[in-house]
């Protein structure tokens, strides 16, 4: 490998990945071991294994050099709709969702590395087209169809959270990628008009969802369950935090799926508003370095990568956290690097490790 | 190549947009730091409250109950520990397993608890006693959704001895008849204030003790003693089964003291399973149910004779041989009557002789002996629901209630009234409280309360007492109406009784009896007295026959239990006839 590349290695990137990844492991231990051992317990040693794997996924995609990675793209998009496919006929039933595919004592979501798959070939198909005036509508076609298939086999299984982040990745990266300025305001203007109509292709149940934003404590123990506890265990936490471990909403499993979608709140209660700005702030900077790789790529598809990768760990911090605080209703969201769950996880850092990938090669591809 | 001028050139346009981005994100970071701020330092301490609220229960459970002994100590009613088990059922992984497991270390069935874990309830009991070893085993054996809370269970070991008196506790030791309800306040202890902390599907994480003032309950230690009352009860029970009997009660008391050794009502309940009893058995029905008390009425009636200074135990009354009609109402005697002295009225039992004593007397002078006797009123014994009887003013009284009151009709009383009444006589003229309780202790022993004899009032004069007691000693001589009550080598004063229950029509016609003895021996230095009466006897009705062999099997029974000799007049002769040899106790 180069020495350049070497001596441009992005620590700082690096480093918050790994920061952000030992506070997860600190709280998921929380979430699943405070106030005695269950059959969870041992999760946090899994979140240990996913994340040293991330790290050597890290690694392994530095040293090649991200415009080999572009060729491929086509091929990993076409890859991961295939098991999207495969998941709808075949996939493991949780919850009512099928999301998950068996391999032997591992579960694989789709789900989660179709982002990368959707950005890579977005920002592939959009390099080779932008020009200074933007692209026209008619080359907007196949990007369409390209995010399409896999939101709608995303939305079907049915998990809106994570079909709603790949439109919303799209959705940046298109912006990024300028399009013709009649192009978007006539875009705008259809979803205005398509979103109240949205309302009514909700179904009951996501309605309620919505409404209980405004109104929890009409359903304190059924739709407005979450919100409420929620609300409680971040608000009980003050200014200080009731210390780590000791959470009594944490500890007395007041939140369903704290050490997965709601394991904010467990960082709120137990480390209160400091520990909520902190952490706030890492992701924040995390976010910040997304976006001065994407300023400072001299690619279009780099830049494109990069502002997809960010927004994707934006998006998905965003709608998270908002919806642990009560800002937004109630959507199936892991909080990036903190969450537990495998494929998140593994998601994320191949995520970050094009980020460094493309960080690496900012002076060398000139 | 112009791809780096064109590339240069779309990196500054997309940069702005870049930027814009920037900026947009940084703004909803801000937003959900504001929500943060406004949680978690504005409205922290509502929301604090609200998880509070949420988790902290406050508890109260019931220190251990006091025991109840009999006066020699034995146990009678106990509280042990125990352990109520309960369960989540949805937090059982593996119910089928689990279900096994319980019903094995249990000891119960198997479906039943199946039952109980296929439950959609969020909190079912398993049980609500189980002994604290086998709960110790399961609590290991069972990891996750079973709750153990430790308890107290109320066990009465002699299962039916004396079951109306002491009384039943239901459901966590609420009591709810007898001694167990009159004496709830000393029994119950102080309540254990507990704090529980509580997770969100209702378990519980954590149980601290707020405070332990007082604690345990008393203990009550009863005049009553087990082997007296289990004879009491076996001789009842004999008499019911002979005279194939509604029911029976008996009472044993020591005339002196007012001391209640034994106090049975039968048919008998198990208490420790009372459920399965019907409720009307669970009274004590011996202080509670007033009767009309026939014939012994007449004991008063010479001792209102006596008193009212109007008659001598000689004075002689015309019997009409057997048939006497006052105020348009025709009285009867079981035999025919001539003319009858005083002491041969109440030795023969005759109404009419009764009667025509009390026309001499007055009712003024029935009335105030009967009352200064404690009919009408309640005796203040300490056993919940006591009845005062009915005995109406004699101002009130129509011209025949006087007759009719002289042999016990028109006039209610408690057995309870009845036998207090009768220690008078054997009491030299005083009337004592009747008492079951002797003392309450503290739960390490030491007394809290000891009740003293207490002597109400004088009812009548000694001698006049002396006089009566003559007439209850001549019933039991072989020519009286009662000499199967005597037990060989003891001398008895009593007086049967052959009361007719009023019929759900309001009439005597075709009705049911209760055949009564009261008396106490010996005649000459009373130690004990007893009453007891047979309800609905078929066969004989008569007191004397019915009720007076059980009496003399418990005098017999508790003579020999208490080490009280044959009186020595009876052993001479006794020697006289060459049958020495039971000389039990002698030279005592």
């Amino acid at each position: 490998m180069d020495r350049r590349l070497l001596k441009n290695f992005d620590w700082g990137l690096f480093c918050l990945t790994v920061i952000l990844g030992i506070c997860g492991i600190g709280l998921i231990y929380s979430a699943v071991n405070a106030g005695g051992t269950g059959p969870l317990s041992g999760l946090y040693l899994k979140q240990m294994f996913w994340l040293c794997i991330g790290l050597f996924l890290i690694l392994v995609i530095c040293s090649m050099d991200y415009r080999k990675i572009e060729k491929w793209s086509p091929f990993v998009f076409v890859f991961f709709v295939i098991l999207l496919i495969y998941v709808h006929f075949f996939g493991m039933q949780v919850g009512g969702s099928v999301r998950w595919l068996s391999l032997g004592p591992l579960r694989l979501q789709p789900s989660e590395p179709i982002k990368i798959a959707v950005i890579l070939v977005l920002a592939s198909y959009y390099a080779r087209r932008v020009k200074p005036g933007g692209i026209n509508l008619l080359k907007l076609g196949p990007p369409v169809i390209m995010v399409a298939i896999p939101f709608c086999l995303v939305a079907l299984q049915p998990d809106l959270g994570t079909a709603g982040t790949i439109g919303l990745i799209a959705a940046t990266m298109t912006i990024v990628a300028k399009i013709e300025k009649k192009t978007f305001v006539s875009f705008a203007a259809l979803i205005a008009i398509i979103l109240p109509f949205g309302w009514f292709l909700m179904e009951p149940y996501q309605r309620t969802r919505v409404l209980m934003l405004f109104h929890p404590e009409s359903d304190r123990l059924g739709a407005g369950y979450h919100i409420i506890q929620s609300k409680i265990a971040v608000g009980s936490g003050m200014l200080y935090g009731k210390g780590y471990l000791h959470g009594t909403q944490n500890i007395l499993s007041f939140l369903p799926e704290q050490h997965t979608d709601f394991i904010f709140s467990v960082l709120g209660e137990e480390w209160g508003f400091i520990g909520t700005i902190v952490v706030l702030t890492l992701f924040l900077l995390l976010v910040a370095f997304g976006i001065n790789i994407a300023a400072n790529c001299r690619d279009a598809f780099g830049t494109l990568v990069a502002v997809g990768v960010t927004s994707m760990i934006f998006w998905q911090t965003f709608i998270n956290i908002a919806m642990v605080l009560g800002i937004m209703p109630v959507v199936g969201m892991p909080l990036p690097l903190i969450s537990y769950g495998g494929s998140s996880v593994i998601t994320i850092m191949i995520g970050i490790g094009l980020l460094m990938n493309i960080s690496m090669r900012r002076f060398v591809n000139e | 190549m112009n791809f780096i001028e064109r590339g240069k050139k779309r990196v500054l346009k997309r940069s702005r947009r870049i930027i814009f981005m920037g900026i947009l994100f940084s703004i909803c970071f801000f937003i959900i730091a504001l929500k943060a701020f406004y949680l978690q330092t504005l409205q922290e301490d509502v929301l604090s409250r609200r998880a509070l609220k949420e988790y902290r229960r406050a508890g109260r459970s019931m220190a251990k109950r006091g025991a109840i002994y009999d006066a020699k100590m034995r146990e009678l009613a106990v509280s042990t520990g125990v352990v109520a088990i309960g369960a989540h059922p949805k937090q059982i992984v593996k119910p089928k397993m689990t279900a096994a497991l319980i019903a094995k270390t249990l000891k119960v069935s198997n479906s039943k608890i199946m039952g109980k874990m296929l439950s959609h309830k969020s909190f079912v009991w398993i049980t609500r006693d189980a002994s604290p070893d086998r709960a110790a085993v399961l609590k290991k054996a069972v990891a996750d959704g079973l709750e153990f809370y430790p308890s107290y269970t109320r066990i009465y070991p002699n299962k039916t001895l004396a079951a109306q008196v002491i009384g039943i506790t239901g459901l966590n030791e609420k009591a709810l008849e007898g001694l167990e309800f009159y004496y709830d306040d000393y029994l119950k202890g102080n309540a254990r204030k507990w704090t529980y902390i509580r997770d969100a599907i209702g378990r519980i994480y954590m149980r601290t003790e707020e405070s332990r003032d007082g604690g345990e309950g008393k203990n009550l230690v009863l005049t009553i003693d087990g082997n007296i009352q289990y004879i009491v009860e076996q001789a009842i029970k004999k008499a019911v089964n002979r005279f194939n009997a509604r029911s029976a009660m008996a009472i044993v008391m020591t005339p002196a003291s007012g001391a209640i050794l034994a106090l049975a009502n039968y048919p008998l309940f198990n208490p420790n399973s009372y459920n399965r009893f019907p409720r009307e058995i669970w009274r004590n029905r011996a202080v509670t149910d007033p009767f009309e008390p026939g014939s012994t009425m007449k004991v008063f009636l010479a001792a209102a004779a006596l008193e009212s200074g109007k008659c001598t135990p000689e004075t002689i009354v015309d019997c009409e041989n057997g048939k006497y009609t006052i105020f348009d109402k025709v009285i009867h005697d079981t035999h025919p009557h001539g003319l009858l002295s005083l002491f041969e009225v109440v030795k023969y039992s005759s109404n009419i002789g009764a009667a025509k004593i009390a026309e001499i007397i007055g009712p003024k002078a029935l009335y105030d002996t009967l009352t200064d006797c404690g009919f009408g009123e309640k005796t203040g014994i300490d056993a919940p629901g006591e009845t005062s009887g009915m005995l109406r003013n004699y101002l009130a009284w129509q011209p025949i209630d006087n007759a009719t009151i002289a042999f016990g009709q028109g006039i209610s009383v408690s057995a309870l009234q009845l036998i207090t009444g009768v220690c008078a006589v054997a009491n030299d003229g005083l009337l004592v409280q009747p008492r079951i309780v002797d003392r309450i202790t503290n739960a390490d022993g030491t007394v809290l309360k000891k009740y003293a004899p207490r002597v109400v009032r004088r009812a009548f004069s000694q001698s006049v007492a002396r006089n009566v007691r003559e007439m209850m000693r001549a019933v039991t001589m072989p020519d009286g109406t009662g000499p199967q009550a005597v037990p060989k080598g003891y001398t008895v004063c009593g007086k049967t009784g052959t009361a007719q229950i009023i019929n759900s029509r309001g009439t005597y016609e075709h009705c049911d009896y209760n055949a009564l003895f009261v008396g106490f021996s010996p005649a000459r230095n009373p130690k004990l007295a007893v009453l007891v009466v047979v309800n609905a006897p078929q066969g004989s009705h008569y007191g004397g026959v019915v009720a007076a062999p059980a009496f003399r099997e418990i005098l017999r029974k508790s003579f020999n239990y208490l080490n009280i000799p044959p009186e020595r007049q009876v052993e001479e002769k006794n020697e006289k006839k060459g049958q020495a040899g039971s000389s039990v106790g002698e030279g005592k």
